[in-house]
């Protein structure tokens, strides 16, 4: 079953030196249940994007079109209000970067993830809080978390108690930005855990972004690779970890380090592309080792090289299309 | 009680610090030979009035000469005065301590005492409610203008206030007193030049309150210009650093309504640093609050001090001193107290 | 790093406010240049607090130029000196002196001198007798009469008098001037009051005015007025310099006077040089104990820390104001005192600021590499964490100087300035206590705090303009 659906979502600001393309006609399908995980540089898009879904807009937005449908219904034509009453956290919940700082510093870790229940659903404070206790219990949190502050937490229980509100209100849609960036490698692996193991069971789609290729292979069932503002390849997991099509990928892939070999890992020449003026056509052919002369002249078409696979490359396609 | 403890050490401190100062005071005037000069005026004044008095009941000269510096060395001897002021500082400092201020030289308390603790303890509400009005209405202002300026950083009102509070930093208070005098009381008439009522003032309540309001308007709006400045540019820095933390768009996208946001992510996290600066700028409301009660003559325990460097009375500006170090050190523990309730993340 | 001095200045410049700032401060250096070069050094002591000095001016007058807005004329002050005199025989020898002045105005002169310089005499001292003939031909003859007194026993001739200090009669202050007042109004106007009553009502209007229908003397006589000084002398050796009379106007010079008649203009000018000293001065020391303990407590760490810090806290934890007050009442009032004090209340909150920067800047790999390479810590001290902090410390350094030259200001107005040394505060403190504000004497109590903001915003204007040098993150992004 879909449960998010987006299509052509486009996202602009307007900044001091001109309109940043963030988002560029974004198109994306979820199912309950099934983690895509969006990879890419820094400044590529990817946390405009999951602004974008979450309508969290900042005040400089000049662009912000295209179709969210959320199981089956358009998100984009809801007022804010109604938005904020109905979908925020409710159906559409977001874990963020860096969870040091995502937690109220004065006030009390249960009293905040107990805020959606009472705010939203109008609960009393001891039906909330049993809720609560219940899904620190599912987490992994002992129960006096509940009275503690954000401060009281090592990093590890804060992304716990981070993940626990998120999932507060049971929401069938969440959005994880890099929640596992500011965590040390064996915190990182027991909240990796938590989350498949949550995501199992709760049927939850996830967007799960990260600028790690690896570590999105852990959780992912789709991967989407973003690049200025675009998304320009899509597919399973294994299909673009195994068989990646669009340059980029590749070179991406070819930069991890890997521990047993002896070859130094490849890097990609340049600098990611300014989104106020992106190159003409492809805006990955500066940089692109497979580039003709097509690339720059004109946008690349979708393809699909391989079933439930598609590239944004001119490699891929009909010229004459 | 790890709270308690802390607010404990907290107040031992604070009281160090009165005690430590106290006996700074007091090595200050012995050092430099003050307290010597001031209780040999003090014994002089004492054996001029004694002479005085025998010169009515002996006759001979000499008999007075010898019974006056008689006198005159129990005097000494009974203030110490034979002794280096080193020996004299215990007896000081307790004395201090429990309120033995001694005599005002020409001050007097309504009901004409001239004991300095009754001064004190007269003047000393009057600066109370002065102080404690202006503060409370520069903070809320603070408060109030500050998060308003601070939704909405870089427009013309933010601006406005930015350079207000710049401004108001370069201006001293109490010469925007003697100009609020010279506008609204000698040239336009609408308002008293000073004092805290009429003479005589009014006998019925409310009659009495209104004229309290009136004469209280100036010294309270000069108080309050001085103090808001800073305070509003501080809550707006303030305010725009909490508002830009990840937890406040955690709570936007929880769908919590904006004033919940406002009032639960921005305000109550930005007010510890923000009473912080309160309690720092209560130094300067303190100074403040006396030149402002001199230029308006609002009679309590600033335009006391005044009077004291007027008349140039030694023990009064000593006891002032005093009790002005342990009214701040005072307000502080409360200030420290608040500080700790609201703000979980302290600990000693 | 790599933000080298060039960058620095043309981001400093780049705003308004600091060429603002900029400008202002060097006018005040100009102004304060310029009084340096020509006042003398004891101008308080000299000049400013001597009356005798004022006496000739106009107490508590309005600036000249306020003259511009208003529709009341007010009289100018005329200091009229001659030395040319006559000698003339009429029945006894008389030196006459002749002074002529025209009075056009709305109101009355506000007082009145005369001073005769170095009298010369052989036998006996010499009469004065002075006349005043009015527009309108009316005459107060022998308004004065002033004997000189007898030289001392032991003197001989010939006798010098009013050489060093001329004789000055301050007319409404003479009985005897009043009498002929009297007489004067008698005899011409049938008049009979009495001078108590003349004295309560003030000479100027008689000596200057002329009655209306109801016999008050409101209306004032325009036009040309002659003083006639008649020196009766008893040897016809005897000579007078010269001869000097005041009308005191009503206004006065680019500034006004005040109560003591002291040229304000004069007074404030003075104000520029030792407001920018004590400034100067106590934000500089300020700045050299606060960084120089912070970087000691924040680098050496341990006892030292812990003494320093202990220090700073008792400092901050007492009111500054009251103790200011009760240190330079003890200490007394003379500028170093008060120096000292500010500086001794200033540091605290700078070194706590500077110790924190230098306990992060402290775990940089190179100072590691420094002590490995086996720098001294005094060397690493001054030559590797003073250059981080340094821009910060300067621009405390200017935001501290109008904080210090306001703490003065204060001090001054609650009489606890230097007396041998005006400064604004000190104007603002005779205006305060002379009651100047509730005779509306605002060009009193306007221009000494307005310099003082002025001056104390100059100041705020180039700290502004510092903060982004200093701060990277508020810098224009190019």
């Amino acid at each position: 079953m879909m449960v998010l659906k987006i299509r052509d979502l486009y996202l602009y600001y307007q900044t001091l030196r001109g309109e940043v393309k963030a988002v560029e006609g974004v198109s994306l399908d979820i199912e309950a249940g099934e983690a895509l995980g969006l990879v890419g540089e820094s400044g590529c898009g990817k946390t405009s994007m999951s602004l974008g879904v979450t309508r969290l807009l900042p005040k400089n937005v000049s662009v912000y079109k295209g179709s969210i449908e959320l199981e089956g219904k358009e998100l984009m034509t809801l007022s804010n209000d109604k938005f904020r009453n109905e979908i925020s956290w409710k159906k559409i919940s977001m874990v963020f970067q860096g969870a040091m700082n995502s937690l109220n510093p004065v006030i009390k870790v249960g009293t905040q993830v107990a805020e959606p229940l009472r705010v939203h659903l109008d609960m009393d404070e001891k039906e909330a809080k049993a809720q609560v206790l219940e899904i620190f219990d599912n987490v992994g949190l002992p129960p006096e978390t509940y009275d503690r502050y954000a401060h009281e937490l090592s990093g590890g229980m804060k992304q716990r108690a981070v993940v626990a509100m998120a999932l507060i209100m049971n929401p069938p849609f969440v959005i994880l930005d890099e929640p596992t960036s500011a965590l040390d490698v064996s915190i990182q692996a027991q909240t990796m855990n938590l989350l498949k193991r949550l995501k199992k069971e709760r049927h939850i789609g996830m967007i799960f972004i990260t600028h790690d290729i690896a570590l999105s292979s852990d959780i992912s069932d789709k991967m989407a690779v973003m690049y200025g503002g675009h998304i320009v390849e899509m597919g399973s997991a294994e299909q673009v970890i195994l068989s990646p099509k669009h340059p980029y990928t590749q070179k991406l892939l070819a930069s991890t380090p890997r521990l047993r070999s002896f070859s130094q890992p490849d890097f990609i020449p340049g600098a990611p592309p300014d989104l106020v003026n992106p190159p003409t056509g492809c805006n990955f052919h500066p940089r692109c080792h497979m580039a003709m002369d097509i690339c720059r002249e004109r946008d690349p078409p979708t393809c699909y090289p391989e079933e439930g696979q598609r590239v944004e490359c001119w490699l891929y396609g009909d010229k004459d299309e | 009680m790890r709270l308690g403890r802390s607010l404990l050490i907290k107040a031992l401190s604070l009281l160090m610090v009165v005690i430590i100062t106290l006996l700074l005071m007091n090595v200050i005037l012995g050092a430099t030979g003050f307290s010597d000069r001031m209780l040999s005026a003090l014994v002089n004044e004492q054996v001029r009035v004694y002479r005085q008095g025998l010169l009515g009941t002996i006759s001979n000269p000499d008999e007075i000469t010898r019974i006056v510096a008689e006198y005159e060395l129990t005097l000494r001897t009974a203030y110490d005065l034979d002794k280096p002021w080193i020996m004299r500082l215990p007896q000081m400092i307790w004395r201090v301590m429990t309120f033995d201020l001694g005599e005002a030289k020409t001050s007097q308390t309504f009901t004409g005492s001239t004991l300095i603790k009754d001064l004190i303890a007269e003047r000393l509400p009057k600066s109370v409610l002065l102080i404690t009005t202006s503060v409370g209405i520069s903070a809320l202002l603070g408060i109030v203008v500050g998060t308003k300026i601070a939704t909405k950083p870089g427009s013309r009102l933010d601006r406005f206030f930015s350079n207000y509070s710049a401004f108001s930093y370069a201006i001293p208070t109490w010469w925007t007193g003697l100009l609020f005098i010279m506008i609204f009381a000698v040239f336009l008439r609408v308002l008293p030049p000073g004092g805290m009522y009429s003479a005589p003032p009014p006998t019925e309540p409310a009659a009495r309150l209104m004229d309290l309001l009136w004469h209280a308007i100036l010294p309270i709006s000069t108080l309050v210009l001085a103090l808001s400045g800073s305070w509003i540019y501080l809550t707006r820095t303030m305010v725009l650093n909490t508002a830009q933390q990840d937890f406040v768009n955690v709570a936007r996208a929880k769908g919590l309504p904006e004033n919940m946001v406002m009032r639960r992510y921005i305000i109550r996290v930005a007010a510890p640093p923000i009473l912080t600066n309160v309690i720092l700028g209560l130094a300067g409301s303190l100074g403040g609050a006396i030149l402002t009660e001199t230029v308006f003559g609002w009679p309590g325990m600033g335009l006391l001090y005044w009077n004291a460097i007027v008349t140039v009375d030694e023990g009064l500006i000593i006891a002032l001193t005093f009790i002005y170090t342990l009214i701040y050190v005072i307000a502080r523990m409360i200030l420290e107290v608040l500080y700790v309730i609201l703000d979980p993340r302290v600990e000693y | 790093m790599g933000f080298s001095a060039r960058d620095a200045l043309s981001e400093f410049w780049a705003s308004r406010i600091s060429k603002l700032g900029v400008a202002l401060i060097i006018v005040l250096f100009a102004i304060s240049a310029y009084v340096l070069a020509s006042y003398p050094l004891n101008f308080g002591t000299q000049y400013w607090n001597k009356p005798q000095y004022w006496a000739d001016y106009p107490k508590g007058v309005p600036p000249t130029w306020t003259q511009s807005f208003s529709s009341v004329r007010r009289p100018e002050h005329m200091i009229l000196t001659t030395d040319v005199s006559q000698k003339k025989t009429r029945g006894n020898m008389l030196i006459e002196f002749n002074i002529n002045f025209d009075l056009r105005a709305d109101m009355f002169p506000q007082f009145t001198s005369f001073s005769l310089y170095k009298l010369t005499f052989y036998d006996s001292p010499p009469i004065i007798h002075l006349t005043l003939t009015k527009p309108d031909g009316s005459k107060i003859e022998d308004l004065l009469v002033e004997a000189v007194p007898f030289p001392s026993s032991g003197q001989e001739p010939p006798y010098v008098k009013y050489a060093e200090s001329p004789l000055r009669i301050y007319l409404p202050g003479s009985p005897a001037v009043r009498n002929s007042i009297a007489d004067y109004l008698r005899t011409e106007y049938g008049s009979t009051l009495t001078p108590l009553e003349i004295r309560n009502m003030g000479i100027e209007q008689f000596m200057f005015g002329s009655p209306d229908e109801s016999g008050a003397f409101t209306n004032v006589v325009e036009g040309t007025y002659n003083i006639r000084v008649q020196v009766e002398i008893f040897n016809e050796e005897d000579t007078v310099e010269s001869v000097k009379f005041v009308v005191g106007g009503q206004a006065f010079g680019f500034m006004g006077t005040d109560t003591l008649g002291r040229d304000l203009s004069v007074g404030l000018l003075f104000g520029f040089p030792v407001a920018l000293f004590i400034g100067f001065i106590t934000s500089t020391l300020t700045t050299i104990v606060g960084s120089v303990l912070g970087i000691m407590s924040g680098y050496i760490g341990g006892r030292t820390d812990n003494l320093i810090q202990r220090i700073s806290d008792i400092l901050n934890n007492l009111p500054q104001l009251p103790i200011l007050i009760f240190l330079v009442f003890i200490l007394g009032q003379n500028i170093w005192n008060i120096i000292m004090v500010l500086v001794v209340f200033g540091w605290s909150g700078l070194t706590i600021l500077i110790r924190s920067m230098v306990l992060q800047a402290k775990q940089e790999q190179f100072i590691e590499a420094s002590i490995a390479s086996g720098a001294s810590a005094r060397w690493i001290m001054a030559r590797h964490i003073f250059p981080q902090v340094a821009p910060f410390v300067f621009t405390q350094m200017i935001f501290y100087t109008p904080a210090a030259i306001l703490a003065e200001a204060a001090l001054s107005f609650l009489g606890l300035g230097d007396p041998s040394l005006p400064t604004w505060g000190q104007i603002l403190e005779r205006g305060f206590q002379t009651g100047a504000i509730f005779l509306g004497y605002w060009w009193w109590i306007i221009p000494p705090g307005l310099l003082i903001v002025v001056t104390a915003l100059c100041f705020v204007f180039i700290a502004q303009g510092l903060e982004p040098v200093v701060n990277p993150r508020l810098r224009r992004m190019r």
